[in-house]
């Protein structure tokens, strides 16, 4: 049996050790994994007929391979966000471009199937994001046997309560929390925290719940931006050492704005966020007449080495996933449900959003993490 | 016994309560009385002070930030020079002020020596750009900070293969982006000193990645000229208020390359945190040396780090010509460009 596994979409520490788990667990068995390049960029590339390109994006993996790469972040494998059913003009192989007929996307999934047929893959692990995953739900239309691995620093793929990725997020937000707070009482200012988090707020309640920060903005809640200069005059008053500090989600909407959107869309629709930090601190030193800290974590959020919650996660997910694999099963997500793992329907990620459950651990008034049970919740609290 | 006042101004810098704990200790040791200026220069010119003794200052050597905090308050700009501190100073009976600042701070001080006030520098700033000593404190925390960074950004640039642009602090100087791009073996440093054109860095990006690695980590200095050149707003000082300039470079280099090319700006992060042990021990003998001199009578001077050892120089000489890179030194870099 040979089983091929990639990563897509953005990457998160975690992503190598989970990759090395699925080849230990799958080698245990006997069996053969193949890891491909670049996310499904690997598959669009490999032209059957030329053994340099699957040269170039494939690569066997045994023991020796993935011995030391569960020390690191990122993945060894590379990735992209490449959509084989969306392939933009720019990013279609040259052996393909005649096929490439008007304006694009094109869906190029009957090369993406004559290639796993060809290379003699018997089933595929993917590990990504809602994006990719979408992907591996249409193979596994296609008939392709396929498993997924949820992993996103956002920790919004609806299905599971956990992404691989996460955890290594909120502990680098809250270390840099920390280390800016000397420069923010120095300086008696007001520090707003920009985290990366798409349109998810959990990075940024999760981060401040756990870093002890004044106010969270999420992307879930508006916010009225006089009101949070009057909630953070008043930390910084009654403050010992004079200063606030604020997390905000990059997707963060100020009431009566519009979300901070800029640059071009991605092959999956997204727009790069970022900037409403910027905003809101200049929108702040207007109001309150007060030096601002803007601090943008941003890539550095996933940056490092996994945390050991993600180690734990990252290599659990992929031992279910390879003895799902290896079991002929199809279609399915590996999942943390109420703290217990488990596996989901891949098509369960459709069917929802997962968003912060403002409900249950967030205060509209206060703008602040407010858990309000927690008595027989999951170690994560939801 | 004489009394020591000590005030900390400008930006903060990793090593500060080092300093502060340092000159207390040393004062009070020598059997003199110390107190402390809040908020810089603002607290000497409004009467915020505090009496400092041993057990003020004790647990504050690994902290970051100053326990007095700091302000860009200027008496010059804010106010009228010595008169304005006059009043504060005779109030606590104040014979010597230890001033630790960035070259904005001791040039202010130097101006105040010249008016007749007693004054004792120690040079301040992550940059360790201030001419008159070799390496200030809070600069090699600064670049620890920075590599711990980039290393940590590599993988992610790795994964994506990006070009990743890491936009460090320094100001008019490339001392963090330099020393940072050598001990984390960036792709390209750009600094403000040398500047390289960017058709340039783009030819070594796109060589690196011809060549089969194709990511790049590049280390921008904040003080480098931004491709489109445009006015800077300014602080209290009239220095450019800088940052972000690598988001200028970005689409040049993305544009130059074809490769998808990200920003981060370290920013503040920089200067936050715990010292290094090596800016703790240097800021510890600054400190001390400000209160020997402090308590010796020597005036109008500040210390300063030449070689190994720790001297005193003229105060005005932290108002000459800034502190840039040695030439030689990006030539070293440069071998590993790619």
């Amino acid at each position: 049996m040979r089983i091929g596994v990639l990563t897509g979409g953005g990457d998160v520490p975690g992503l190598n050790p989970c990759i090395k788990a699925v080849v230990e667990r799958v080698a245990d068995h006997g069996h053969d994994v193949m890891g491909i390049r670049r996310g499904w960029a690997g598959v669009l590339g490999v032209n059957p007929d030329d053994p340099s390109t699957v040269a170039e994006h494939l690569l066997p993996l045994d023991r020796t391979r993935v011995r030391t790469v569960d020390r690191t972040g990122g993945t060894f494998l590379h990735t992209s966000r490449t959509n084989p059913s969306k392939v933009r003009r720019d990013n279609v192989p040259a052996f393909l471009a005649d096929r490439a007929v008007g304006e694009g996307p094109f869906d190029f999934t009957d090369h993406a199937l004559r290639v796993i047929e060809s290379q003699g893959l018997d089933v595929l692990i993917a590990i990504g994001g809602d994006d990719t995953l979408s992907y591996a739900m249409r193979l596994h239309d296609e008939g392709v046997p396929v498993i997924a691995i949820p992993k996103t620093m956002d920790n919004d793929v609806h299905g599971t309560d956990y992404c691989i990725g996460f955890s290594t997020a909120v502990s680098r937000g809250i270390e840099f929390i920390h280390s800016l707070r000397t420069s923010t009482g120095s300086h008696e200012r007001i520090a707003v925290v920009e985290l990366f988090g798409r349109y998810s707020g959990e990075t940024s309640l999760i981060t401040a719940y756990l870093a002890g920060v004044d106010r969270a903005v999420i992307s879930e809640v508006s916010f009225d931006i006089n009101h949070l200069a009057e909630l953070l005059m008043t930390d910084k008053a009654r403050n010992p050492s004079n200063y606030a500090m604020m997390t905000i989600s990059e997707g963060a909407v100020v009431e009566g704005g519009e979300m901070a959107l800029s640059g071009s869309a991605d092959a999956y629709g997204h727009r790069k966020l970022g900037g409403i930090g910027v905003e809101v601190g200049e929108a702040l030193k207007r109001i309150t007449g007060q030096g601002i800290i803007h601090q943008s974590v941003a890539y550095l959020m996933r940056s490092g080495s996994p945390d050991s919650l993600d180690l734990m996660v990252a290599i659990n997910y992929a031992s279910m996933a390879a003895d799902l694999a290896m079991e002929g099963a199809s279609g399915r997500m590996v999942a943390l449900r109420g703290g217990t793992y488990t596996n989901v329907p891949i098509s369960v990620t459709k069917e929802g959003v997962k968003r912060v459950d403002v409900g249950e651990l967030y205060d509209v008034e206060q703008l602040r993490p407010k858990v309000r049970h927690v008595n027989g919740k999951p170690m994560f609290l939801y | 016994m004489a009394v020591v006042g000590i005030l900390t101004a400008g930006g903060d810098c990793p090593g500060l309560n080092a300093v502060i704990r340092a000159a207390t200790a040393r004062v009070v040791a020598g059997g003199g009385t110390m107190v402390g200026f809040r908020d810089g220069w603002a607290g000497a010119m409004e009467d915020h002070v505090i009496p400092l003794d041993r057990d003020a200052v004790r647990g504050i050597l690994g902290r970051g930030g100053t326990i007095l905090g700091t302000s860009r308050t200027d008496p010059y700009v804010h106010g009228q020079g010595l008169a304005s501190l006059t009043p504060t100073l005779r109030k606590h009976e104040v014979d010597v002020l230890v001033v630790v600042g960035g070259d904005g701070t001791l040039r202010s001080a130097a101006r105040l020596a010249d008016e007749g006030l007693s004054v004792v520098g120690v040079p301040k700033t992550i940059d360790n750009d201030i001419p008159g000593t070799d390496v200030t404190f809070g600069f090699h925390t600064a670049v620890q900070i920075a590599t711990d960074a980039i290393d940590r950004l590599t993988t992610t640039a790795e994964a994506h293969n990006r070009v990743m642009l890491v936009e460090v602090m320094g100001r008019s100087q490339g001392w963090i982006a330099l020393y940072s791009g050598l001990a984390s073996g960036a792709d390209v440093i750009l600094i403000p000193e040398l500047p390289m054109p960017l058709e340039e860095a783009a030819g070594i990006i796109t060589r690196r990645h011809a060549a089969g690695h194709n990511y790049s980590i590049v280390v921008v200095a904040e003080g480098i000229s931004p491709p489109d050149a445009h006015e800077l707003p300014k602080d209290a000082f009239g220095f450019d208020r800088l940052g972000g300039v690598a988001y200028d470079v970005a689409p040049v280099l993305e544009r130059l390359t074809g490769f998808e090319t990200r920003v981060t700006v370290l920013g503040h992060l920089q200067r936050g945190g715990t010292p290094t042990a090596f800016d703790r021990v240097l800021a510890t003998r600054l400190g001390t040396a400000a209160a020997d001199a402090a308590l010796a009578g020597t005036r109008g001077i500040m210390v300063a780090v030449r070689g190994t050892t720790i001297d005193t120089v003229p105060l005005t000489e932290a108002g000459g010509p800034i502190r840039g890179v040695d030439p030689a030194l990006y030539e070293v870099a440069r071998t590993f460009f790619g």
